[in-house]
């Protein structure tokens, strides 16, 4: 192209006389002529050449944009900023408020944000959180406040609630009966004139911004305990407030950008969100020294429980020696705000769209998270797996670091589990000491990938088999006879009440006296014995020394052990094989722990402490160690209750508890 | 007059056309410095300010990703290509060196590469290299090692980043460790909203295609003074590009196939899929150990490309081999493995084919490949009779896969291979086949002179 530059240059002279007389000589001179021609002719040559490469360069700068264009996505980059609704200053909201006996619901600017009128579900009060400044619906809960203990769930959530904020209440068929003074106090604190005074059946809707206005109450009184007060609809307008107004001045930086995010997005999280003093969202808990398991992926398997989800992060994210990298979020759905959770801590989630219905579908959720987790760290020989409703213990990682290699290196081991299903505050002492135990106790464990990638995964069940994934773990088919580490005092805790297989009797009765870890750095004594044939070795060392407690005693008393400490003492019970657990279950029943299916169990022995002393109980004659049993002592016997005594509820399933 | 008239429009003509012509070489050079005059880097040639801003951007970006701990290693084939002609002299010094002789050779990029795993893509790197005065693309897209499970989301991971300074781009490809302990790069696609002339991508070295390699060793380097990782065989690392193309598995198809023929989860089906990948798994090892280049063919290739998995009524193992890369230590080899030859059939010259028998029944075939002028053929003997086979296929190329946790060799163009076997038909299971007469591409090929059938008819 450049050696076209000069010719231009030349060209601009455009004096008359000299057109003129070029014109004169060009008529003239023929040959002078043919060249101008020529010339001419090679100019538009030229044009048509430069036009052509042109148009070829744009049509491949096109072409660059190649065949894929199918999605559609945008850039993560250019999202960073929260999605808004385009804030006028002052804007104003129409919020409908509807109570009633079967149906509450409601609107905002026309949008319904909550309708519910199914039945027997869903009575007390609503709450709704809206942000001041968008509108958007920040928190959604329903407290059952005709039931105990719910209206302090309430005041706990609304307390959490940030200043300023738009909160609308609306009853569904009861709401007072078990709204205690504390309780109607915070609503009247409120603003509201009529919660004080709320009573069996009304119906009440009020809406206020936490510590300022209120934008209107109403109320129908019920004429008599049998019947309901009349519906009531409150029409009110909410003026909006500017964005700048509705948030925090927080140092810009990273974490900040996060928190902000989050923040003006969910409400219900307390202190996270507070302005002047900011609970931390990074721990930066002490790194473990030779850290076996600072690479080992960690799945934390969620459902929509993002309240749960929070506080087990929280923990697991303080736990020494964590590596926040190698954590992912699995969601069993598309929920929002599980994800806005992960999002806050710096995780990254992956939502899985569910899969069939109840167990199957935690089951589904459950393989798809195992795969992923290999699939995405493909070096890993080995996956932790939490559930969303878990405390972790600050010496989670430290010891499974320490009990890890047993794992690698023992065939006849089946997991490593955080959890001893008999470890409750008044059965486990020793948070140094492991066990070997022929039942998956799940709730924070460790799974081979062998395991998984050779035996689990190719036979696990499929979806309509609506099956708990833990129960199928725990079959001969699978577990082949092979065992599971624990210690004596959980590494977890499970606090949640809500859940497939969990309700708040449940818990209280078998999970909320479970002991947990809280000594970081336990250094854990003798692993080694853990192995196959040294634990043999051990166990027989334990009978051997053990002092054989006074079986005319009724094992259920408390006397029935002596008060000493630091002791090792052994009964024997009935057992006329292996799968003879009667008499180890009515005991397991008077002495208050896991009594739905047997736990705990190696080979007929079982391992506890009572009143600090160990306390080994074996089964005569099914146990291997039914030979430590003088022959003087006769095996304890417990009958069954009659049917009709067992009249207490207690859930078909004991499977554990997750989503 | 006329001839007058005649000039003078030919004047006007030539006048426009002129005038044409210079708008046009001004919006074209318009064109093209928005395009960061790349092209004319070309035309103005090695001016010694050009090769030193290209060293300039690749230090200041040696520098933004050390202040940030991030660990990148170079992979830029020009300058690998240099590097590795003074490889040893390199190796050897680490004084400061007296010219620019690497960075500073004209192109438009340098190419890094990046391990996914030993960093953690953070806001403050990007706006560091704002404030250096960097600009920046980031180019995602789903995440391939979890596009084998229908219904997870929330997952897109970044593949390429470009840094654009002055002329000059910094090209960092971000390879992620896939099942097979293998290194992956994914390929470079815009999206939509996306600036197309942010530098040419047509020119960039990586992102046509996805990209396997092998884990590289790497070795610190100081070239033209500054610090560097790269490979430490640039030339087998430069031997390994130019066949890096990997193919995805086609999990969405795969999908439909099993909605359509339910998957086989009987005991008997898992069980021979455990036993199918452990020896597949062997037989890679033993070729691999031997430097033996092989793919996945019939049976098997038809099960990666149909379900992504083995098909448990196969029975067998199928693999192919050219045969220009046949070794006499490959028999020896597999029986070292545990692995006795079952049978051979044809000879190196004409339709050779080994079979060797894994565990419990389950076998191994390794055919070998003859290539023609227009097609490759491999050869199939019946024992009892002596008669001759030819399976017929268009040419193909090899591109690298993953299956059953390997990273494994499969026709490029495995649409035409598969179906030059298996017919038109080859998306409908058929559970009796005949390797006779249900192929679609077989032909007779005569009968071995009986003279040679202890030879040519091995069975063991």
């Amino acid at each position: 192209m450049d050696e076209w530059k000069p010719n231009p240059a030349a060209k601009p002279h455009k004096k008359r006389s000299w057109y003129l007389a070029w014109k004169y000589k060009l008529m003239n001179q023929r040959a002078l002529r043919k060249l101008c021609q020529t010339g001419a002719v090679l100019f538009l040559l030229v044009t048509v050449i430069v036009n052509i490469k042109l148009i070829l360069d744009t049509r491949r700068a096109a072409y660059e944009e190649e065949e894929e264009s199918a999605q559609d996505y945008d850039d993560e980059m250019l999202n960073v900023e929260v999605p808004r609704h385009p804030v006028n200053n002052k804007k104003v909201l129409d919020v409908e408020v509807y109570s009633s006996r079967s149906k509450v619901y409601v609107a905002v600017d026309g949008t319904t944000v909550l309708e519910d009128e199914a039945r027997e579900q869903g009575r007390g009060i609503h709450v709704i959180v809206l942000n001041q400044a968008t509108g958007h619906v920040m928190a959604k809960r329903v407290f059952d406040t005709y039931s105990p203990h719910e209206d302090e769930a309430m005041v706990l959530f609304l307390n959490m609630i940030a200043r300023g904020r738009i909160l609308i209440f609306t009853v569904k068929d009861e709401g007072s009966f078990h709204l205690k003074d504390t309780a109607k106090n915070v609503l009247k604190s409120l603003g509201s004139q009529v919660a004080p005074f709320l009573s069996w059946r009304d119906m009440w809707t009020f809406v206020g911004k936490k510590g300022g206005e209120v934008y209107g109450e109403k109320h129908a009184k019920s004429p008599a305990l049998s019947t309901w007060g009349d519906p009531v609809l409150l029409k009110t307008e909410v003026h909006l407030t500017s964005v700048e107004d509705a948030e925090c001045h927080w140092p810009d930086t990273e974490l900040n950008r996060r928190r902000k995010r989050f923040c003006s997005k969910v409400e219900g999280y307390g202190s996270v969100c507070s302005c002047k003093d900011p609970t931390p969202i990074e721990f930066n808990p002490d790194p473990l020294k030779d850290n076996k398991v600072f690479n080992v992926p960690v799945a934390v398997i969620a459902g929509n429980r993002p309240n749960y989800l929070y506080r087990m992060l929280r923990s697991l994210l303080s736990a020494q020696g964590v590596n926040p990298q190698m954590i992912t979020v699995f969601i069993d759905g598309y929920y929002e705000e599980p994800m806005d959770v992960v999002e806050l801590f710096g995780l990254s989630g992956i939502q899985h769209t569910p899969i069939s219905i109840k167990n199957a579908r935690v089951s589904q959720h459950y393989k798809a998270s195992l795969t992923a987790t290999f699939n995405l760290f493909p070096d890993a020989k080995f996956a932790v797996v939490l559930e969303e409703d878990l405390d972790i213990s600050v010496d989670f990682f430290s010891f499974l670091s320490q009990s890890i290699h047993l794992l690698e290196e023992d065939e006849s081991l089946y997991c490593i589990s955080a959890w001893n299903d008999q470890g409750y505050e008044h059965t486990a002492e020793d948070p140094s000491l492991l066990y070997r135990v022929e039942t998956m106790p799940g709730l924070g464990w460790v799974l081979r990938k062998s395991l998984y990638k050779d035996e689990l995964e190719p036979k696990w069940p499929t979806p309509e088999k609506l099956w708990d994934w833990d129960m199928w773990m725990r079959m001969p088919e699978q577990r082949k006879g092979r065992e599971c580490i624990i210690p004596d005092i959980s590494r977890s805790y499970h606090f949640g009440i809500v859940g497939l297989n969990m309700n708040g009797y449940f818990h209280e009765a078998y999970f909320k006296k479970h002991k947990f870890n809280t000594v970081p750095n336990v250094q854990l004594k003798n692993v080694e014995s853990l192995r196959k044939d040294a634990y043999e070795t051990e166990i027989h060392r334990l009978l051997g020394e053990a002092e054989v407690l006074d079986h005319s005693k009724n094992p259920c008393e408390d006397s029935f052990v002596p008060d000493t400490e630091g002791k090792v003492y052994v009964m024997f019970i009935r057992m006329e094989q292996e799968a003879d657990f009667t008499t180890w279950t009515q005991l397991a029943k008077c002495l208050h722990i896991w009594d739905l299916d047997v736990r705990g169990n190696h080979k007929g022995l079982w391992r506890l402490f009572r009143k600090k002393n160990h306390f080994l109980v074996v089964g005569v004659p099914a146990s291997p160690y039914s030979s430590k049993k003088p022959s003087s002592v006769t095996p304890i016997y417990m009958e069954p209750p009659a049917k009709e005594e067992g009249a207490v509820a207690v859930p078909a399933v004991p499977a554990a508890e997750q989503t | 007059m006329q001839k007058i008239n005649k000039n003078v429009v030919l004047a006007l003509l030539s006048l426009t056309s002129l005038v044409f012509l210079l708008f046009q070489l001004y919006y074209y050079k318009f064109y093209l410095s928005q395009k960061n005059g790349t092209v004319f880097s070309k035309v103005r040639g090695s001016q010694s300010g050009e090769d030193s801003t290209r060293w300039h951007v690749v230090r200041k970006f040696l520098g933004l990703i050390s202040s940030h701990n991030i660990p990148v290693y170079l992979i830029d084939p020009l300058i690998l290509g240099l590097v590795d002609k003074d490889i040893e002299q390199i190796r050897s010094s680490g004084g400061p060196s007296p010219e620019c002789k690497y960075f500073c050779v004209p192109r438009d990029f340098t190419t890094f590469a990046l391990l996914d795993k030993t960093w953690k893509p953070e806001m403050g790197l990007f706006r560091t290299a704002e404030k250096m005065g960097f600009q920046w693309l980031k180019i995602i897209n789903k995440d391939p090692r979890l596009d084998g499970m229908d219904d997870l989301s929330g997952i897109e991971i970044p593949l390429h980043y470009i840094f654009k300074l002055a002329s000059h781009a910094i090209h960092l490809v971000v390879f992620y460790e896939r099942s097979g302990n293998y290194l992956w790069h994914g390929s470079l696609r815009l999206k939509q909203h996306m600036d197309r002339k942010f530098v040419p991508f047509r020119k960039l070295h990586f992102g046509r295609y996805p990209g396997a390699y092998e884990k590289p060793e790497l070795l610190l380097v100081s070239i033209d003074d500054l610090k560097v990782q790269i490979p430490k065989n640039p030339s087998s690392f430069l031997e390994e590009m130019s066949h890096s193309r990997f193919l995805e598995c086609r999990y969405r198809e795969a999908r439909a196939f099993f909605q359509l023929y339910p998957d086989d989860a009987s005991l008997d089906a898992v069980e021979f899929r455990k036993k199918a990948k452990s020896l597949l798994h062997l037989a890679a090892l033993t070729l691999n150990n031997l430097g033996v280049k092989f793919w996945l063919s019939s049976g098997t290739c038809l099960g990666w490309y149909r379900q992504c998995n083995v098909i448990p009524h196969s029975k067998d193992v199928d693999l192919g081999v050219f045969i220009r890369d046949y070794k006499a230590d490959i028999i020896p080899a597999f029986q070292k493995a545990g692995l006795p030859l079952k049978h051979k059939f044809g000879k190196v010259e004409d339709s050779l084919e080994l079979s060797f028998q894994g565990e419990d029944d389950v076998k191994l075939d390794i055919f070998f490949f003859y290539e023609e002028d227009d097609h490759i053929w491999n050869g199939g003997t019946q024992a009892k009779s002596g008669k001759k086979f030819k399976y017929l296929f268009p040419k193909f190329t090899l591109c690298w896969t993953e299956f059953v946790e390997l990273k494994v060799h499969v026709p490029c163009e495995t649409l035409q291979y598969v179906e030059a076997n298996y017919g038109p038909d080859w998306k409908v299971p058929v559970k009796t086949w005949d390797w006779k007469s249900s192929p679609s591409n077989v032909q007779y090929n005569g009968v071995w002179p009986v003279d040679e059938w202890d030879d040519v008819i091995q069975i063991y």
